[in-house]
């Protein structure tokens, strides 16, 4: 495959990263939940005490993982529900994704991308700015003319949670 | 701020129904001080458990208050404990969190120390020209004055003037037991670390496990979360109690001595607790009435650092106090030593979906710690009103489910949910007082 052709191929993926991205910090809540296929799995792994990352979620704790949209469309309730004293007010972020690499050669129905993201975000309640940062793997899968992801691990670098986590901050 | 005498902070007078906790508890810097040196540096703290250092030389780091430790295994296996800080210039010796190492060696200047503290090595030591007055020094490390263990739960203590653990411990043996029972080899800590700090006292996470009566409203927005889920809509594979269907349930808790309560509730679809995958076995091993117990939600204290706690599946989850108004937490998971996989997975995901930081119900409770400890800060407000439920409903020593299982409670209270009772607060502040009170006149904490 020629640079060119493996670039055309990797175009729509690394946009929709971006599109993710900015859906988040536009709170564009039903835009994002489109993203993600009904059966998409959400990883985001502990680290644990020696250092190392969790590799299995069947056997060692998570973040959070999730193997179904319906599981992140609870997140999106609670958001949406007014009663959750952790996002009164909401918090406000910016992601910022960049070095986007190929997992391996892209195909015309699946292309699996690595980022490095920061997602700077501001907790009106407290007056307080935190960035939580780190890395992201996505397998995205194309149905009919539309990608979407299929399975997206979150991987937290700075783990020691000063602050609270959403799926909007990561 | 002028330090008072301890009793001034904790209005208690159990005649007339009155118990009231001043604010500067929580926020006050020369109470913390304090608190840092008559409590967590002169009684028993929780520290680690065995299984996370089965083997010669593994070690974990963790911390009295605002003392370092390290947690060994020394080169024949014997669990030993001491303060990670070296003899020479103070440095910590082990920087890790966990690990496997026979010996511990300072960054500074090489001081080095075996798995079981002792000093093996002073780097340049013959050409040093040591006085005879320092070679007459002991230069291992300084090992806790007390270390002991109940049913793999290690414990140690800075102040050698403890009661022995056990009887330290008393009932809350039997809220041990029913966390460390639930697998036929024992119980292990599931890998993977949870850890994270909020803006809050110590106290305040402490007494949130005691505290029946935020959850509809603090974690009020799970309620449209279980709706959905009833309809087999969402994150179905947590398998979270639904809480509707509880609304009829019994709450209780008792007080014991040394600081230690315990909150239960009545279950209603024990089918979702994860013990009940095994409970047959369980049964057969601890009996019909500890099984039973063992599927109440349960919330114990040891005070000051540790809950015990099985809201759905049991955890161990310890307290760090930082400031005033920063306390670091850290949860174990708990599983069943050779436990199935795929019920070692769904416990797993019962865990994630609550108590985590990345659940739906931390992230709310941080928050209002943080917004108790602005509120803290006002001027012309003294007391709180926060520890009276339930004690027109006091029963002086065991109640009927307490005899049953013959503990020996100093007080036992029980109610519909509703009730929502307020006391298993009142045995840590009562401790809280009669070690800050020895303390501050000078007196031994044990008499």
């Amino acid at each position: 495959m020629s640079a060119v052709d493996e670039a055309a191929l990797l175009a729509p993926g690394i946009e929709l990263l971006s599109r993710e991205a900015v859906y988040l910090d536009e709170k564009r809540w039903d835009e994002w939940l489109a993203l993600y296929a009904v059966d998409c799995e959400f990883w985001v792994p502990t680290w644990t005490a020696e250092g190392h990352l969790t590799t299995n979620p069947q056997t060692e704790l998570s973040l959070i993982y999730y193997t179904a949209r319906g599981a992140l469309e609870d997140r999106i309730v609670r958001i949406r529900s007014g009663r959750s004293p952790a996002a009164l007010p909401l918090p406000r972020t910016a992601h910022v994704v960049s070095n986007i690499l190929p997992l391996e050669p892209p195909l015309r129905d699946r292309i699996r991308l690595r980022s490095t993201w920061a997602c700077h975000t501001f907790f009106p309640l407290m007056d307080v700015h935190h960035t939580y940062f780190g890395r992201a793997e996505y397998d995205l899968a194309r149905r009919d003319e539309t990608w979407v992801i299929q399975r997206k691990k979150t991987i937290l670098e700075n783990d020691r949670i000063p602050l609270p986590i959403d799926i909007y901050c990561l | 701020m002028a330090i008072k005498p301890a009793r001034f902070y904790v209005d208690d007078r159990p005649d007339e129904g009155v118990f009231r906790v001043h604010r500067d508890v929580y926020s006050d810097p020369e109470v913390f001080e304090l608190e840092m040196k008559y409590i967590f540096e002169r009684t028993w703290n929780f520290l680690t458990i065995e299984s996370q250092i089965p083997k010669a030389h593994d070690y974990i780091t963790t911390w009295i208050g605002r003392t370092p430790v390290v947690v060994s295994r020394d080169a024949k296996g014997n669990i030993c404990a001491f303060l990670n800080t070296c003899r020479h210039k103070g440095a910590t010796v082990c920087r890790f969190e966990k690990g496997n190492s026979k010996y511990h060696v300072c960054f500074y200047h090489g001081w080095a120390y075996d798995s079981g503290g002792k000093n093996v090595s002073i780097k340049q030591r013959e050409a040093a020209d040591y006085p005879a007055a320092f070679d007459a020094q002991s230069h291992d490390l300084i090992p806790l004055a007390k270390l002991a263990t109940y049913k793999g739960l290690i414990f140690g203590s800075l102040s050698p003037d403890v009661p022995p653990l056990d009887e330290h411990l008393g009932d809350l043996k039997f809220f041990i037991d029913l966390h460390m029972d639930q697998g036929p080899q024992g119980m292990e800590i599931i890998p993977g670390r949870v850890a994270y700090t909020y803006r809050g006292n110590w106290k305040m996470q402490l007494e949130n496990g005691q505290d029946p009566y935020h959850v509809d409203t603090a974690h009020g927005s799970f309620m449209a979360i279980a709706e959905r889920r009833r309809k087999g809509q969402g994150n179905v594979a947590a398998r979270e109690l639904d809480w509707q269907k509880r609304n009829d349930v019994q709450i209780g808790s008792y007080e014991f001595p040394h600081g230690h309560s315990s909150v239960w509730h009545d279950v209603v679809e024990p089918e979702r607790r994860a013990v009940h995958a095994t409970f047959d076995e369980v049964k057969s091993r601890v009996g019909e009435q500890r099984a039973a117990w063992m599927i109440k939600q349960r919330n114990a204290v040891f005070f000051p650092n540790l809950q015990i706690a099985d809201q759905i599946v049991p955890i161990l989850r310890t307290f760090r106090p930082i400031e005033p108004g920063l306390t670091e937490l850290r949860s174990n998971v708990l599983g069943p030593i050779g436990e199935p996989p795929h019920l070692r997975a769904a416990r797993l995901r019962q865990f994630e979906d609550f108590v985590n930081p990345g659940g739906y119900a931390t992230p709310d409770d941080v928050t209002v710690f943080a917004d108790c400890q602005v509120g803290f800060q006002s001027a012309g407000v003294d007391f709180l009103q926060g520890y009276s439920r339930g004690i027109g409903a006091i029963e002086r020593g065991p109640n009927e489910e307490a005899r049953a299982v013959e503990l020996h409670p100093l007080t036992s209270v029980k109610g519909h949910r509703t009730q929502n009772n307020e006391l298993g607060t009142h045995a840590p502040f009562r401790e809280w007082v009669r070690l800050m009170n020895a303390g501050m006149e000078g007196r031994k904490a044990y008499p």
